[in-house]
């Protein structure tokens, strides 16, 4: 073996280590879990396919995940794009202002989001002193909720990739797409949007693998239809005590997310966006 | 010290952690511990029960929370036992009976028992004080009176407003039933009609209903900001938000009566003094105490002569009080939990 190999391991060394321990090891035995019921190695997952409730939960989740990633590219793209082009004390700002988030508790933000939207709050508040709507809208305990919250927590996921893909686009490219007579739309199709697609991807899937996970936002702000995977999954762990049902709804989950990113690897250059160098 | 030997001391504190100590954290030597829902509770039972335990018998107590039927199953399996005694919402005691993870209470060793109502007394847990989930309402929307009986909660015309209940079909199927017209001793045992008629009174509702709450916090906070106009409750959480000005109302006609019921995990080192405790927080004087609390009071009924007048209106087991309410039968609780969930889960989604 090479000096040099050494050196990888050892660099690699600890971190696989931890891995291994603390996810690897624990994780495989909670899949394993899935396989203690009673009744059968798999008759966790016939209970799951034959439950009319687990498959309108996983199709909620999905549904959700894909609103709320797509919401997420439409109002990060023009946040992004303003991003590549400030400098100085403006960047940094608008930077700050992007990261500030980060730094606050997701269950502050989520119970904050609480007071802003319900029914006496300020937003219903201002919205019918304006006369913008007569009476009070239902912004709490529905999918509005969960979308406003999501998307606040998840938006950095998005622009921070989208922003890193579009700062290294060479705007001489875009000079001489001009230059040869192209049009706007264009240059924003042929050029732009290509040299993004790597940013994009790779938020996406960041926003998107998040979603499917998300628990304290639907489950304080969202209503009784509003339940998804993780929360049911909570439910079967917690009030159920029915642990090899959650181990395979878990599994399942991993499952589907695993082809879906298999998938969408070969048809997108994901991990140009993950592992921006 | 150098930092070689502050490495090696630490590499070697690291190998001692991982082999050592979970070996020594199940020996018998750790205080016997206690452990509850935490807030006004939790430090009621650890003024008037736990530590008054720990001082009479000379021994160490600790005091924790919060509890978690989740974690005593858990515990239980890695036989790695934390907990001596649980406070825990009754449909634990049953599940814990069905799965194994409680250890059986002997009432032989607790005299105080016998003067318990029956209903208090289970094979695996006894129940220690009381509470109800009962109606509440902003005062705000119906400032002269609210509704007096689940029959009219259900009444849209007479109390409109958006209402709040429980996310599990636990309390709703009593409610449901005595909205239907069912007499108090007819709702239980429960019976898939029965189970069936609470569902449609639930659906018939539904449209309503615009939160489901899954924590004991929320009904007081969403009826005073006025996201609710009426909602059932944990008499306990409404009572702490009316000392506080809270403007919600409430009512004990009508309501569910339940308990915190205590129990012993299996394979507590503890279970003899575990009884001990069980058998101090039944006798009079320590269930008494239970009446300064003014949230959550006591199981033995004797217990509530000694309040006042102001007190006994929001003692579930004040005979005033109790006459009004539903015993909840935890046993046949759990089992139309089982039986309906994935119906019930349907309705939700709907």
């Amino acid at each position: 073996m090479s000096r040099r190999h050494v050196e990888t391991a050892c660099l690699l060394g600890p971190a696989l280590v931890v891995l291994a321990l603390l996810f690897v090891v624990p994780l495989a035995r909670l899949f394993s879990l899935a396989f203690t019921d009673p009744a059968g190695p798999f008759a966790t997952f016939g209970v799951l396919a034959e439950s009319a409730v687990y498959r309108q939960v996983m199709w909620n989740t999905f549904v959700v995940a894909v609103i709320v990633t797509a919401l997420c590219v439409l109002l990060a793209w023009p946040v992004a794009y303003v991003l590549s082009r400030l400098e100085g004390v403006w960047f940094g700002l608008a930077l700050y202002g992007v990261l500030f988030p980060f730094w606050i508790s997701v269950l502050v933000r989520t119970f904050s989001w609480m007071l802003l939207l319900e029914r006496n709050g300020p937003i219903n508040r201002l919205l019918m002193a304006t006369g913008i709507t007569e009476a009070s809208l239902a912004l709490l305990f529905n999918n509005v909720g969960v979308l406003v919250g999501m998307i606040h927590v998840l938006l950095p996921y998005m622009i921070l990739p989208l922003y890193g893909a579009m700062v290294r686009i060479d705007r001489r490219l875009l000079l001489a797409s001009d230059g040869l007579g192209a049009s706007l739309a264009d240059t924003f199709r042929r050029i732009y949007l290509p040299l993004c697609v790597p940013g994009l991807a790779g938020g996406a899937t960041f926003v998107f693998l998040l979603s499917l996970g998300f628990f304290i936002t639907p489950a304080l702000l969202g209503g009784s239809n509003a339940i998804t995977l993780s929360m049911l999954i909570a439910s079967f762990v917690n009030d159920r005590l029915a642990w090899s049902l959650a181990a395979a709804g878990s599994l399942a989950l991993l499952a589907i997310v695993l082809v879906l990113m298999a998938l969408t690897a070969r048809l997108l250059p994901i991990e140009r966006g993950l592992f921006a160098r | 010290m150098h930092r070689r030997t502050f490495l090696l001391t630490a590499a070697g504190g690291l190998l001692a952690g991982a082999t050592g100590l979970p070996r020594l954290a199940r020996a018998a030597d750790r205080p016997f511990t206690f452990t509850s829902w935490g807030g006004a509770l939790s430090n009621a039972e650890k003024a008037a029960f736990i530590d008054p335990f720990g001082q009479l018998k000379g021994i160490p107590v600790v005091n924790t929370s919060p509890t978690e039927t989740a974690k005593i199953k858990a515990m239980v399996q890695a036989k790695a036992v934390e907990w001596d005694l649980v406070d825990v919402g009754g449909r634990t005691v049953w599940q814990g009976a069905g799965e194994g993870f409680l250890e059986p209470v002997d009432v032989s060793k607790i005299p105080n028992a016998a003067a318990l109502d029956k209903g208090w007394v289970a094979p695996n847990g006894i129940a220690t004080s009381t509470g109800a989930t009962i109606m509440a309402w902003s005062k705000t929307a119906f400032p002269d009176a609210g509704p007096q009986s689940w029959a009219d909660f259900w009444d849209v015309k007479r109390f409109p407003g958006p209402r709040g209940l429980y996310r599990f079909f636990y309390y709703n199927y009593e409610a449901a039933l005595l909205a239907s017209g069912l007499k108090r001793e007819e709702v239980f045992p429960y019976t898939t009609e029965k189970a069936d008629m609470a569902m449609a009174k639930i659906k018939e509702l539904k449209p309503h209903v615009s939160v489901w709450w899954g924590s004991g916090a929320q009904p007081p906070q969403l009826l005073s900001s006025g996201e609710l106009a009426l909602s059932s409750a944990w008499s306990g959480r409404v009572l702490a938000a009316e000392a506080e000005g809270a403007p919600v109302g409430f009512t004990y006609k009508d309501g569910i009566a339940w308990a915190n019921w205590w129990v012993i995990p299996k394979g507590s080192p503890n279970v003899d003094l575990a009884h001990q405790a069980i058998d101090f927080a039944l006798a009079e004087a320590q269930q008494a105490k239970l009446l300064d609390l003014k949230t959550y009071g006591p199981v033995l009924s004797a217990a509530t002569s000694g309040a006042d007048a102001e007190t006994k209106k929001i003692l579930v087991m004040a005979p005033d009080n109790i006459k009004d309410m539903l015993i909840l039968n935890e046993g046949e609780a759990n089992k139309y939990s089982i039986a309906y969930e994935e119906k019930w889960n349907q309705l939700m989604l709907q």
